[in-house]
């Protein structure tokens, strides 16, 4: 905790040092631009900020109100896009995207679909298949989702693809990431510094620590049981079969403890029994009226 | 003629044993066996806790099963798949064993395309161009309703679910 602080101080204090800045960061202009251009075209500029801080652009407060208020709402939409840019960057450094865009376009077609039934269905959702053999799925603040190909092939219908997404952007519409960050109170601290230069990647990524690390801190068991429930939940009004994260989650507890593959997934999440479970008592008969599609013969298959 | 019809029978004949031939499953806890996919269905049975059943069909939440306490229909959520996890055991052995990681205890990987484990993601390097590239994927609203509508999928209402303690 204190090694964060002291790393946000020195992130400070480079920033104010103009000339190193423009040094350090003169590369990263573009990324800023990218950034800055896509949002605007995914939804209206007004609608980036929580209504909290739209009206605080319209009335006179004082800069310490003006603090409570942002600690209040949280952190901008902006903000947490710039977030999770920086994070999944850093994940698919260290995995790169299947080279297959039809799988891509495909996987991003059911994820915006599911995502179109959530709370937020206007953030820029972005969702990728990383080379990877081990079975996980990864999701980053602002809405970008990865699945990695070991998890992919396991799937036997797009409601299962679509189970495994809704439980991911469950994560995203409920902040789970960003709030362990919030709690650190870094973001509080940072967030003047993130706010002044979105996409300044040096001053998000000493926000989230090493690398992608924080993709592979657990979340509380009970944000894990919550996104599973969301999942179930935003499938089923998709339009799908409410079973398809279940029946992976089934899949998944058939493979042994020593199995590498899930080696990661079964550190940072409770075991899929134990899921699977929590699941059954939560969705009991409920679902036992509403018929979802399968579609099985959709699911695309890799090469 | 009679030979290519002599094929089809054989290929349909696996096909269908492929998909009979059932796969094993432990019941999670104790439940109705029903007679039919439905919750209201005549029990035509009970499970208890740890009894072995054989899986041979599916349908939505519901697992058609074949056991000692009977034939029929049991809730998915109440089953789980492979018998006392011996099956995966073995594979994982064995893949260790080709890949020459034998006694590491640490399959990473068995086709050549490293895991993913907490180093790699810490020392993990930014990459635009990959970013850019997910990006360049990515699907619209209106697109992805296209999309659903091209699946027959239908939009619904569908309240969350309670929290469970």
């Amino acid at each position: 905790m204190k090694m964060t602080y002291k790393l946000l101080f020195s992130a400070m204090f480079a920033a104010s040092c103009s000339s190193v800045a423009a040094f350090d960061f003169g590369a990263l202009e573009k990324q800023v631009k990218e950034v800055q251009k896509q949002i605007p075209q995914q939804a209206p500029q007004q609608s980036q900020q929580p209504p909290a801080q739209q009206l605080l652009k319209q009335l006179p407060v004082s800069p310490q109100a003006a603090n409570l208020i942002k600690e209040a709402s949280g952190t901008t939409q902006e903000e947490e896009i710039a977030i999770g840019r920086q994070i999944s960057g850093n994940l698919l450094g260290a995995a790169a995207l299947v080279k297959d865009a039809l799988l891509q376009r495909y996987v991003n077609n059911v994820g915006r679909w599911v995502a179109s039934q959530s709370e937020r269905p206007d953030l820029p959702w972005h969702f990728g298949v990383i080379e990877s053999n081990d079975v996980n799925a990864f999701a980053a603040p602002g809405g970008y989702i990865f699945v990695t190909l070991g998890l992919y092939r396991l799937l036997q219908s797009e409601a299962d693809l679509a189970g495994v997404l809704g439980h991911e952007v469950g994560h995203v519409i409920q902040k789970h990431h960003l709030k362990i960050l919030q709690q650190s109170k870094l973001l509080e601290a940072g967030s003047n510094a993130l706010t002044s230069s979105v996409g300044n990647n040096s001053a998000v990524q000493k926000l989230i620590g090493s690398g992608a690390e924080i993709v592979s801190r657990s979340l509380d068991k009970g944000a894990e049981f919550e996104a599973d429930r969301i999942g179930v939940v935003l499938a089923t009004r998709a339009g799908y079969d409410a079973y398809g994260l279940p029946s992976v989650l089934q899949q998944i507890g058939h493979s042994a403890k020593d199995d590498g593959s899930v080696a990661l997934l079964f550190k940072t999440h409770p075991h899929p029994d134990a899921r699977l479970d929590k699941l059954s008592i939560a969705m009991g008969d409920r679902f036992d009226k509403v018929q979802g599609q399968p579609v099985a013969q959709r699911l695309y298959r890799t090469k | 003629m009679k030979m290519v019809k002599t094929g089809a029978v054989a290929l349909l004949w696996m096909l269908m044993s492929s998909a009979m031939a059932g796969e094993a499953g432990v019941a999670l806890k104790a439940d109705d066996i029903r007679a039919e996919p439905f919750g209201d269905a005549k029990s035509v049975g009970q499970l208890a806790a740890n009894d072995k059943v054989d899986i041979v069909g599916k349908n939505g939440g519901w697992l058609q099963v074949k056991s000692a306490k009977g034939k029929g229909w049991v809730r998915m959520l109440s089953i789980r798949k492979g018998d006392a996890k011996k099956g995966a055991n073995e594979t994982a052995g064995l893949l260790s064993m080709t890949s020459g990681r034998a006694g590491t205890g640490k399959v990473v990987a068995t086709t050549g395309i490293r895991g993913l484990n907490e180093e790699e993601l810490k020392a993990a390097k930014f990459n635009e161009t990959e970013v850019a590239l997910v990006e360049s994927y990515a699907t619209s609203k209106e697109q992805a309703q296209q999309f659903a509508n091209e699946g027959k999928l239908v939009a619904r209402k569908f309240d969350y679910l309670p929290e469970v303690k």
